[in-house]
Formats: structure tokens, sequence, C-alpha cells
């Protein structure tokens, strides 16, 4: 209905820019620029306005400027015509058309930035743009440096990740008996053309634990090591990480690092940190997907649009939607309560969204180009433009997933029933000479007020979250079945409305009980309930909508949610039993992008006739009344109807409700909820000039990068366009997405990715340092069905993966760095892992998966508005750490020490810090210190003898045995600190204290 | 290191005959090598920089680091008053206020939305100004004890910050974003100059008991390594997590740590040698320094009792006692050689300077907070000749309207409000910029938040167009895109 954004003032603005230059151009010789200036009009120029030009405009505009601001010069009147990012800075003859005269006013820019001119000084621009701008013939300055233009496709030709991922042969080496894997290869040869020398294998305690962390997160047990190392058959390492990649643990460990990328949290952060209501839904989906090897594409394409494919993928034990939890990911972000500015608000959410998708799935830093084309890279404005309007018709649901497909199939049976049934009464009624006759036209004057009829909707722009609404509006006079509550008959639809269905009541929908809802929007039950309009551009603040029942209409402004706080409470409307207009004051938004939503109070119905924009109360009251005869209509024809044909229609109004009643019987009730996207109404974006969302410029139609696919706008069905988006991501042609991922499996298993940038494959990323390599995995995987276990257990079972940390010396020499991959540098383990690693020694971890998170644990230090009103356990239930609660404002010390990051982008590389704080948290937290008991207590039970004991921490610590040496100093150290009165054997704290030493040594941290 | 910026980054690098050599000592046993000699090396701090800049892991970019010029403040005191303060009511006296009071703001002059938009009349200060000192600055009754101070300011009254709204304003304020999870300042000069003291953090909270709204966020190091963030201390006990000794007495952790040093030196043998474990060694002796080092700092005890008095350590108000520890610790910890030190506000009943209503109480409570330790620290940083190389600022993240919220309250104000900085080669006794006759918005000499970063970076010797790291495909600022240094308060 409203398929695009319509122009905002500055359009308007430049659209009379255009006239003007078209008449200028079209008669030259009366253009204002055109005509010569008088000697007059030239000596005012000289002394009155150049010199205010060069003192306050020159440093940022003009060929001297150290750095040109909004590509705007002001050194000659034909820059001051061409202008710069916003269009043309003057309109000779009009000043008030012309954005110069406008800035130095500071109405629209602020010009100059660091204070409003004197009004004399505005007062000698304001004259000289009247007079014509008169300016001496003379050739503009000349430019010191050309100014930078933006050549997409050179960027494309130079850079070499826009090339397609080839196929390259398998290098030929000397060594052939050291590669296993083909990847080996490619590693091999490289190093022999350097003359390396290879690490040795990693001696197999080495391997044990690099394979469990890299798989699992986890130790190996002191079985599982013994186990492992007592094997000597030749496949023992290959049994294991294919035992380990079947365990339900591994989603688990490689889900924390998809959760890195997509910036994961459960709160909104900002000033309360409000809960993200039920992020933990999208995180077991990503360990469920994981576990089930989910191929990598179909993982794309349910991230992007999970909530539109068809047919979904369903949960094998349970049946219930799985793609639609991917399309969570979007709304991880930070949201923001009571913004003045709600639609710089949509813009910084828009972009982080644009920023996480784009280094997540593709490497690139789109976002780079939201304020400019991108410096370094072949990404424009309009790529990035482009991409916003896929957001820009997608919303934000809690989805009843569970309960999703399975209602589905009941709204569909019940749809074909009611209209089974429609037809026989209307067969009935067919031979009767009186005919239902309804007026529903409308005055001319109370049409244009309309902004949606329910009576005249197409199919498209009836849009709801669940089924509540039925599968199309209803129509006057339309036969139905009288809803519950009345007497068992048929009625006729007294009126064209989108209606609930009272077949619905009753449906109950599950959240997480969470910490700190604040939302307005959050305590009205809406999900699988809601009907939505199209989105429209407001024009009149005044809307009206006319209904009957009880309900609340949400006014959803440039898709802005968190309601609560001073602002924006106008744009809630709940409403007691109504039966005529409920009104909206919207006028703070006028000239902004909404829609409406509609949904019944629990157990409810509501009806929707008419929504109205600026109507006057004259015009609503005859809409109103017009409402009223079309219901009088039906009732004069339902009274004779039920006259002639009270037997029939009683018998059909009980077969068609004992239909509906068994039909009823088998709705899914109960579900779960989960942040989900929702199509809205298709639609292009505006590129904001400069990134600034009060600044629109031209709409920029909907397509992928520029430099893969070109600009022609994409071929979209209807709706957001995510399918098309998601299959471009997918396409084979794409070079992206599937060197993308390769390397972040390999980053992940060998501690640095091919391009070392795991999340910028641009200018400004690190080079491959195996291009071939890359290609070669990247092939690898698209033919392996883009298995992600497959393409881990490749790396794993390559000769590279089990290289020793120890460096040939003159290796080392030659290639510190070790960017051709001569030996396997230690890897710290990440907070997550040492934790668990802690918890699993110490026989006190809870492997339970999957629900709601366990609150954070507070510590004193950790204060601020939003702070949960409780403190969770300090051992977070004993869980594995992915399932401690991440809330921004409160994120764990513990895990920040160890480079968790701050959830605000996508972090396919952590940091690695090293840093004091680390050896302060494992001497001294209390967590560590008990654990450490724990494991020592552990250790008293199991064996008696001193040696014995050693043995079996060092086991199930380091998955090896100690050597003579550590046993010497382990023994000394219980000896000598023994408290006298017990004796080594009975001293719990000597052993306690042990255990800490242990847990303190680096082995424990690194993986060798 | 192989790379060498052309500017040392390591000034209190002392050389070692190798690097390598020294975590060779280092790694044979605790207590092997003197703390005095564990000087700053970068390297140390991060064994797998994300910076996307350099070519390999382990090695800062090498164009961010400073002192890229003439070094004037060698640390930062940034008291950071929590919620906005009023310009009009504190250091930019508007007697126009006076005579349009009481009457609708729209028929002076253009109201722009603001976060309550609950507007009501031009709002007179309840507050007398009066002048001070030799430069006759004003200040109003609300900070008596500031006042007698005016002669080492520089008071800047056209500061704009581009978000009416606390969280954002304050994360743009703490980290020139308006978004979260950025570097704070505090990592960013960390971050571009190493840090003077090993065994303390180089960027402090002292948290009076107010975390800004945006939470701790605001003190966090972005994507900038672990290192850089903020430590937060109370400004009692022990001060910070996790530094407290669990074992019972210091011989028994000693005797551990000898353990915990002899193992890894067995094992050392089976990783190879690699810096980034040698690194996590020496990390077990530093971490045993600060555990000393810190109760130290804490110590106010050691202070006389005249400085203890004249910070108000003895005051009859709780929040001045806080507020006088903070300020004790912070000089502390610039003898210290802390880099950056941030306070926040106690808690005084009411809201942060955040009145929304009751100006008059709200106000007059947060001004009593922190006006004699303020003053305090910064004659006593005057009388041990530190205030030279010290920098104190003095900032909310807006200012408030001249007109009421309600009828006795002010909303918040981004289009003009009043910083103001001391000591660390700032001009002294001077105002710069100026708002407009009623002080709503800044009409001469208009200075962003990003202006005041770039100031700040300058005067520590830090050129903020180079102190960069490369994250996301960009070449990251304190000061974004924008800042320009405000030469006109530099000394």
């Amino acid at each position: 209905m409203f398929p695009i954004r319509h122009p905002a003032p500055l359009r308007c603005f430049a659209l009379l820019v255009v006239f003007q230059l078209t008449v200028s151009s079209v008669r030259p010789t009366t253009s204002p620029a055109a005509e010569i200036p008088t000697p007059q009009q030239l000596e005012f120029f000289e002394k009155e306005v150049r010199p205010l030009l060069v003192e306050h405009c020159y440093s940022c505009h003009s060929v001297d400027a150290k750095k040109l601001q909004a590509g705007l010069y002001v050194d000659s009147l034909k820059a001051l015509l061409e202008g710069g990012d916003s269009g043309p800075a003057i309109v000779p003859g009009d000043p008030d058309a012309s954005l110069l005269v406008e800035a130095v006013r500071y109405e629209s820019y602020e010009m100059p930035p660091q204070g409003k001119l004197p009004a004399k000084d505005i007062q000698t621009f304001q004259r000289w743009v009247e007079m014509g701008a008169p300016w001496p013939p003379e050739a503009p300055p000349t430019q010191q440096d050309s100014r930078p233009e933006f050549h997409l496709q050179e960027r494309v030709d130079q850079h070499w990740v826009w090339k397609p991922v080839t196929t390259p042969p398998v290098p030929t080496v000397r060594d052939t008996a050291w590669p296993r894997q083909d990847l080996d290869f490619f590693v091999l040869e490289k190093l022999e053309a350097a003359n390396l020398q290879p690490a040795t294998d990693a001696d197999r305690s080495a391997l044990l634990r690099r394979i469990f962390f890299d798989l699992i997160g986890l130790p190996p047990t002191v079985e599982q090591a013994e186990k492992y190392l007592s094997d000597p058959s030749p496949d023992a390492t290959e049994r294991l990480i294919d035992e380990l990649l079947r365990s339900p643990q591994f989603g688990e460990r490689w889900g924390r690092h998809w959760l890195d990328l997509v910036r994961y949290a459960e709160s909104r952060g900002h000033e309360f940190d409000n809960d993200s209501v039920n992020a933990f839904q999208y995180r077991d989906y990503v360990i469920r997907a994981l576990n089930a090897d989910v191929p990598y594409d179909q993982l794309v394409r349910e991230h992007i649009a999970g909530d539109l494919l068809d047919p979904p993928r369903l949960n094998p034990d349970k049946g219930f939607n799985e793609s639609i939890l991917a399309t969570g990911f979007w709304f991880l972000g930070e949201w923001v309560h009571s913004p003045v500015d709600i639609r710089k608000d949509e813009s910084d959410r828009f972009d982080n969204m644009i920023d996480v998708m784009s280094k997540t799935f593709m490497g690139v830093t789109v976002s780079c180009a939201r304020c400019h084309d991108h410096k370094f890279d072949a990404i424009s404005t309009a790529d990035y433009y482009s991409l916003t309007g896929f957001l820009q018709g997608s919303d934000y649901r809690q989805v009843r997933f569970e309960s999703l497909e399975h209602n589905r199939r009941i709204a569909e049976q019940l749809s074909r029933l009611d209209a089974q049934y429609q037809k026989s009464v209307e067969q009935l009624l067919s031979s009767d000479e009186t005919k239902l006759a309804i007026d529903e036209s409308m005055d001319p004057e109370a049409t244009q007020s309309i902004l949606f009829d329910f009576g005249t909707i197409s199919k498209d722009d009836y849009l709801q979250d669940g089924f509540t609404f039925g599968s199309a509006p209803h129509r006057s006079g339309q036969p139905m079945l009288a809803s519950a509550g009345e007497t068992l008959s048929i009625r006729f639809a007294d009126g064209s409305a989108a209606a609930s269905d009272s077949f619905w009541n009753g449906l109950e929908s599950v959240s997480e009980k969470g910490v700190n809802r604040q939302s307005r929007l959050s305590k009205l039950p809406r999900s699988g309930r809601t009907l939505r309009t199209p989105t429209f551009e407001l024009t009149d603040g005044a809307l009206a909508c006319l209904v009957r029942g009880s309900g609340n209409i949400v006014a959803c402004v440039d898709s802005h949610r968190l309601i609560a706080g001073p602002l924006h409470g106008e744009t809630v409307k709940e409403f007691k039993a109504t039966d005529g207009w409920v009104e909206l004051n919207l006028s703070r938004y006028l000239g902004h992008r909404l829609h409406l939503e509609f949904s019944p109070n629990q157990d409810a119905q509501l009806e929707i006739f008419l929504v109205t924009q600026g109507a006057s109360s004259q015009v609503r009251d005859q809409l109103a009344k017009r409402q009223q005869q079309i219901a009088e209509s039906v009732a004069e024809y339902t009274n004779l109807v039920r006259e002639h044909h009270s037997g029939e229609l009683a018998k059909l109004a009980t077969a068609w409700s004992n239909e509906r009643a068994e039909l009823r019987s088998k709705v899914m009730w109960r579900s779960s909820l989960a942040m989900a996207m929702m199509d809205g109404t298709g639609e292009d974006a505006q590129v904001l000039i400069r990134g600034n969302s009060s600044k629109p410029g031209k709409i920029e139609p909907r397509h992928f990068l520029t430099a893969v696919t070109g600009d022609q706008p994409m071929v979209i069905g209807r709706g957001s366009g995510r399918r098309e988006l998601a299959a471009a991501i997918n396409d084979p042609s794409n070079p992206l997405t599937a060197r993308v991922i390769v390397n972040r499996i390999w980053h992940h298993l060998l501690g640095r990715g091919i391009v070392p940038t795991t999340d910028d494959f641009g200018v400004l990323g690190q080079r491959p340092t195996h291009p071939e390599l890359l290609d070669h995995l990247a092939t690898q995987f698209s033919a392996d069905g883009q298995s992600i276990k497959s393409m881990i257990r490749r790396i794993m079972l390559s000769r590279t993966y089990q290289m020793s940390s120890r460096a040939d010396a003159d290796a080392m020499l030659a290639d510190p760095k070790n960017l051709l991959w001569h030996h396997r540098p230690p890897q710290r383990l990440e907070g997550e892992a040492i934790r668990d690693a802690l918890l699993t020694l110490s026989g006190q971890i809870d492997l339970t998966q999957f629900g709601e998170s366990i609150p954070i644990h507070l510590t004193p230090f950790m204060d601020g508005r939003g702070r949960p009103g409780q403190s969770g356990p300090i051992d977070g239930a004993r869980r594995r750490s992915i399932y401690t609660a991440v809330r921004r404002n409160f994120l764990s010390p513990f895990m920040l020490t160890f480079d968790t990051p701050v959830p605000f982008s996508t972090m396919g590389r952590r940091n690695v810090s090293n840093v004091p704080a680390q050896a302060l948290i494992l001497m001294n937290d209390p967590l560590v210190v008990d654990l450490a008991k724990k494991w020592a207590q552990r250790s008293i039970e199991m064996h008696d003898e001193t040696a014995s004991r050693i043995h079996w921490m060092y086991v199930s610590a380091f998955a090896r045995q100690p050597s003579d040496n550590e046993m010497a100093a382990a023994t000394a150290y219980l000896n000598d600190h023994a408290d006298p009165r017990k004796g080594v054997k009975d001293d719990v704290q000597l052993w306690s204290d042990f255990a800490h030493a242990l847990i303190n040594t680096k082995e424990f941290i690194f993986l060798r | 290191m192989t790379q060498h910026s052309p500017f040392p980054c390591q000034r209190y690098q002392k050389q070692f005959s190798s690097r390598r050599d020294m975590l060779r000592r280092c790694a044979s046993g605790f207590g092997a090598i003197a703390l005095a000699g564990l000087a700053h090396d970068p390297a140390y701090g991060l064994e797998a920089s994300a910076s996307e800049a350099s070519a390999s892991a382990g090695e800062l970019g090498a164009a961010g680091h400073g002192p890229h010029h003439q070094v004037r403040a060698k640390n930062v005191i940034f008291l950071y008053m929590d919620g906005g303060p009023s310009q009009i009511d504190t250091f930019d006296p508007k007697p126009l206020l006076d005579k349009f009071n009481g009457q609708n703001p729209a028929t002076l002059f253009e109201v722009e939305p603001t976060q309550f938009n609950n507007n009501g009349n031009v709002l007179a200060s309840p507050w007398k100004f009066q002048q001070h000192g030799q430069s006759g600055i004003p200040v109003s009754s609300l900070f008596p004890h500031v006042a007698t101070c005016v002669d080492e300011m520089a008071v800047v009254r056209s500061m704009v910050s581009e978000f009416p709204e606390h969280t954002f304003a304050n994360y743009f304020l703490h980290t020139g974003s308006g978004l979260q999870g950025r570097p704070s300042m505090g990592a960013w000069v960390n971050y571009g100059l190493g840090s003077v003291n090993q065994n303390l953090p180089g960027f402090v909270v002292i948290n009076g008991g107010l975390i800004p709204p945006g939470g701790l966020d605001c003190f966090g190091s972005g994507f900038l390594p672990a290192s850089y963030q903020g430590s937060v201390f109370k400004p009692s006990g022990s001060g910070v997590a996790n530094i407290a000794p669990t074992e019972p007495t210091p011989e028994r952790q000693r005797q551990k740590l000898d353990l915990i040093g002899k193992l890894d030196g067995f094992s050392a043998d089976q990783f190879g040698r690699h810096d980034s474990v040698d690194s996590a060694i020496r990390n077990y002796e530093l971490a045993y320094a600060m555990q000393m080092a810190v109760p130290e700092v804490m110590a106010l005890k050691d202070e006389p009792a005249y400085i203890q008095t004249m910070y108000g350590m003895d005051s009859d108000y709780e929040p001045t006692r806080i507020y006088a520890a903070q300020c004790l610790i912070a000089r502390r910890m610039v003898e210290s050689g802390v880099r950056f030190i941030e306070l926040t506000c106690p808690k005084v009943g009411g809201d942060r300077w955040d009145q929304h209503s009751n100006l008059k109480d709200g106000h007059e409570n947060n001004a009593r907070a922190v006006d004699q330790p303020i003053a305090a620290l910064l004659k006593d940083l005057r009388q041990r000749g530190l205030l030279d190389e010290t920098l104190v600022v003095w900032a909310g993240e807006f200012g408030r309207t001249p007109f009421a919220q309600g009828s006795n309250g002010r909303d918040h104000n981004q289009f003009g409000f009043t910083v103001w900085m001391a000591g660390g080669g700032v001009k002294r006794g001077t105002t710069y910029g100026a708002t407009d006759e009623f002080g709503y918005k800044a009409i001469e000499n208009r200075t962003e938040v990003h202006d005041l970063h770039a100031t700040l970076l300058h005067l520590m010797g830090v050129d903020h167009t180079r102190s960069t790291f490369r994250f996301g495909g960009r070449d990251m600022r304190l000061t974004d895109v924008k800042g320009h240094v405000v030469h006109d308060i530099v000394a």
C-alpha cells in the first residue's frame, strides 16, 4: 500500500533545486548565476562575502582544507552550485532554498560549528545569494589532491577476496610421507619452499587434551584419558574425534564460538539493562543446530530468513519449528528506552544488525559505509542502505515457536471447515428471494481519511502473528457461527472487519522468568494473537480505529518497542470493552514510518473495522453511523432468514459447531516464546546522508553487495525479501561465505585464521597466509555438503593440527611468527573452558543442557542501574559457563578478565590477553579455591597413598603422568608443609593447597 | 619487539640484555627478580592483540603509540559528575533568568524536545553567584570550597554533547561513542602511554556508590585488550576484588607460589619456549606484588590528621566522607603512578545530579558531597608539586535546561553546559566559550566531547589522530573521526 518512503522535506527541497537548475539550463541568459555581475556586486562579494567564506568556512570546505568535510567546497561558484553530500549549497536568487544560508542560520546544519555567526554576517550571505551569488569569472582553485573518487569496480579488481573461489590442485611435496590430509600438502609445500622443518607430532597426552578442549571444551576424565592413552590402535585418534563430535557437549563448545559472532546477550544494556526476553532460546537453538550438524547454508538461511522457510526445519524430537528461532540473532543487540530521537534510534539498531550480519556471514565491514562509501573496500553507501531495506520490512515478535507449525495446520483446517459451512449456508439461502443488500459506500471526504479499511484490504496486507484473526477479514453479511457465549446459531457478519476468533481463546504463552522487564509491551498478551497493518507514513497525528471489543493497539513507530520511561507512552493504547472509535494522538511522530498492531485482551474478542488518519469528528460520526446501518441491514436480514430456515440453520450450526469443537480439541494451547522475525511490508530504504537519520536522501532499492552481484534491484516476490537475501549470501558464486566459515573453523582449531582477521576480509584486514589452502578448504566444504563437523574432522586429522608446540629451532628463527605453520603454538584456554574444567575436576559439574540461564553471581563491585535484585549462586549452579546469564551491564568479571568479549558486535577472534588480574583470580577467587578443595577431597577419597593421589591429580588435570621431578617436588611440598598434628594423609587443607597450586600452573590454562 | 615506533612508547622500560633473558630469569623461580625491574613492556600485557593492524599477533600497532609530543600531564583524575549538573546553577551565571523567571520559554527562544517533554517556565537559579580569586571567575554558592581554587581552573562554558539520554551521553563522554562496548578514556590513555606502576592497574575507578547509567561498560576496554579495562575500587576495605590472599598466612601463599614456580619450570620443556607462557608465569610475580601495593595505596590511616580533615574525612555528612576518601586515594594513586583515576559520585539519598525535580535540595546535597574534597584535592596536589603533572577534569554527561521541568526541576540539556579542568598544563584562571544569554545553547567556541577528549590526550602528549587501534576494518580512535584540541585552554 505504501511501498516506499515518501519524500521528506529535504527531498522536496532537492526537487526544487532540480527544478531551478532545469530552468536555468533552459534559459541560460536569464539565469541569475549566469548574469554578468555588476562591479558593485563584485565589490560587495570581495569585501564582504569572500572574507567570511575564507575566515569561517575554508578550513573545512576548500582545496586547502586539511580534511574536506561533507564533500563540499565553497571556494568557487561552480563548487557551490555542484554542492556536496547534501546537494547544491546555493540556489542563486533564493536564499531560503540555499543550504548554505540555512546552515549559517543554524536551521538545519549548524555552521560554522564553533558558533553561530553574528546576525550581520548571516545577512551578508543572504543578500549575496539574493543578488544571484555574484562571483568574478575565475578558474576554480586547483586542488592539490583531487577529490578522492570511489571506484567500486576498481576496488573489486584489486582485492583478492572478490575473486571467485578456486579449486587449486593439491601441491606436490618432497616429503610425501608427512601429509595425512590434502590440506597438509598445502602447508608442507610452503614449509619446504622455505626450507623449514615442521615440528614433530604432539605427544599423545598433549593431543588428547587438545582434542577434548577443542571439540567439547572440557578436559578428559581420568578414565577417558587412560583409555585413549593405552589404546595402541592406529585409528584411536580418529575414533576419539568421532566420539567427541557426537557428544552433546560439542554444541556447547562451538555454540559459544558462534555466540561471540552474534553479540549474544540476555539483556539490552543501556540504562536499566532490560531483559532480552527469551534470548536463551536462541542459544539453545545454536547448540542443537551445531550438534545436529545442520548444513551451513541452511544455518545461514535460517538466520537470515528462518521465519519464511517453507517447509521449516522441524525439531526431530518435538516437531517444533527450529528454523524460525535463528532469526532471533537479529535482535540480540542493545535496545534503548525513551530515545528522544526515535528515528536515530532505529538507524543505530539497523546499523548494528547490518554490522553483525555482514561480518558474521561475509567477513566484510559493510557498516563502515554507513556515512560514506567505504574508505577501503568495494562497498558503497548505497550497498549499506540497500541492505537496511531488508530490515525495514522485518519486524520483531515473540513467537509461539513450539505451537506454530502444529496450530498452523489447525488454522488451515479451520479455514477450510468454515469455508465449507459458509458455502452450505449460502447454498441454503441461494434460492431465497430476499437477498442481503448492504450499502458499503462511503462519503468521498471520509474515503480520504481512511488509512485501512478491512473490508477492502488485500490478502498480502493482511498480516498477523498467529492465527487468531483468521485467514481473511470478515466481509459484511458473511455467514458465521455465533461466538462462544452466545446461543448456538448461524449469524452474519455485521460489518467488514478483521476479527479475532474465539476458537483460539485459551492460548497460553510461556516466557522465561527474567529479571528486569520494564517494557509495557511485554505485559500484554500479544504473542500469536496480533494483527498488524502495513507500514505507512504518518501525515496527521490523529489516528482513530473503529473497533468492537477490548484489547490494545500498539503504534510501532520506527520499529521502536522498548516502551518505558517518560517518552513514547502514547504509542500504546489499551482499551476496555468498546464499540466505537479508539483514538491515538501521535503528533510527535509526524513524517515517521509506523504500523499498528492490534491484540484482543486475554480470552476476549476484538474486531477492527476501519483506521482513519486525520478524520474530523464529523467524519468519524458519519463512519460510525455507516457501520451501524450496515449492522442494521444485516440484523434485518438475519431475522428474516432465521424465520424461513430455522430448522436447517440450527442443524448446520450444530454440525459446524461440533466440527469446530473437535478441531479445537487438537489445538496446542501452551507454547514457549522466543525472539523472532516477522515479515511486514516490503520496503526500500532511503540513503541517510552522512549516516544522519535526519537527512534522508534517495531511495536505494534492495539488492546484495554490488561487488558480488551488481547493483540491480533484487527480484523480490513479496515482503521483506530476506529469503532472496539468504539465497544471495549462499550462492556459490559469492566468494565470501564459504571462505569466511572455513577460516573461522581453522582459527578455532589452529589458533589463528588463514586470514587472521576473521571478521574482516577487506583491505584493512590481513591477507591469507595460505590463499590456496583457504580456497581448497572452501571447495572441500561445499563438496562435503557444508558440514561443519566434517570440516573440523578433516582439520583435526591433519598432521598440521597434530604438530607439537615445540618448534624446530631453525624454523623458529626463520619464521618466528609461525606464519607458515611449522608448529602449533600453545593456546590459552578461554574463561569458559577454564571454569568448566575446574567444575569437572572438582566433580561438581552438572551437564544438564539448555533452558533459562543461571543468574549471574553479583560481587559487591558489580553495581549500577538495572542490577538484578538477586545474585545468582557463586558456582553458577555448577552448570557449564554457556548457561550463565549474560547481562550486558553485569558481565562476569571472571570471564571479562579472560577476554570473553563484551557483546556489542561480531568478535570472531577474541583477544588473548595475559594480565596479572588473571593470576589474581586463579590465586584468590573464592570459587577457584573452593573447587580446588573439592578436587583435593576427591583425590583423598579415591586414593590412600600420596603417590597415587598425585598421580590421579596429574592425570585428571593434565591428561598425563607426573614426571619424576614433579613427583619429587610435589612430595617434598606435601611433606614439608603438612600439619604435624594430622600428617600428610589426613591434612585436607594441605591437599587443597596442592590442588590449588596445580590449577595455578601454566599447563592448566594452556594447551600444549 | 622487532618493530619500533618512531616515538618511544616505552619510556619507562629499562633495558635488559634481551627480553627473553629477562623472562628466563623470571621463570626460574619467584623472587629471583627484583620488582623494581618489572618495567612495562606492552607486549607482556598482550599475547595476541586483536588489533588487526599488526601483520602478526603480539605487537601493538606502532602508529598509535605516544607520547607524540611534549607531555604536560602524566596522570588524570576524572571527577565524573553523574547525572548532569546544571551549568546555570554552578559556573555559568545568567542574570537574564532572574528577569524572565516564570515566563514561558517558548516566547523567548526555540525549545528543543527534551527527555521528559514536560517543560515548564523559565527558572532562575536559586543560588547567588560571586566572583572569586584573581581571575574573578564566578562560582555559585553551591561550591564555596571549589570557588577558592578558581585560579587553578580553566572553565569551559560551551560544552555540547550529542545525546540527551543518560546512557548514550555517559558512553559518549567516557568512550567517544554513544553506543555500548567501546574503550573508555582511561583505557585509551593506558593503551597510548602504558602504565608507570606495574603493581597497580593503570586505569582505576574509585566507586563512591553510583555506577553511572550504562554500567561498568563506561569503564570498559571495548575492543582493546582486557588489560586496559578500568578496575573498580571501593574507597574502603581491601579496595578491589581478589586482592586479598585466601591463605591463612603470607608464608603459606609464598610456599604455594614457590611450588607453582617449580612445577612451571619443569613443564616448560614440554611447551617449548613461548612468550605467552613465559608472560603468564611472570604475571604471578606481578599479582603477588599487586597484593602488597593495593593495601598500601588504600591505607588512608597513614595520612596525617590535618590532611584527613582538609579533605573532609571527619565531615558530619557521610557522602562527603566517602568522596573525601575517594579524593585522597586518588591522590595517593597519582603518587604511585596510576595513569587514569575516575571518581564516581557517592549516593546522597535523592538522585545523582539529575534533578528533574527538587533542584534545590538535590543539587545542594550533591555539591555538599564533593565540594570540600575536590578543593582539598586541588590544594593538596598543588602543595605537593603534583598539580602541574596531574590533569583534573570535572564534568557531567550534559547540563540542564534553563527552564523548569514541572515546577522545580530541570531536564537534560546537551546543547550547552560547563566542564572545568585544572592542572596538567591547563591555562590557569581562565574561562572559555559561552552559552546564549539564557545559558541554554553554546554559541561561542562550541566545544564538543570529542574536543574535550582531543585536548585531554593532547595534554598527555598524545595526538588523538594517531592513537589508533584497528578493529572491524577501521582504525578506531577515542575521537572517532572528529575532535580538535582546544589550544586556547592549554597553557
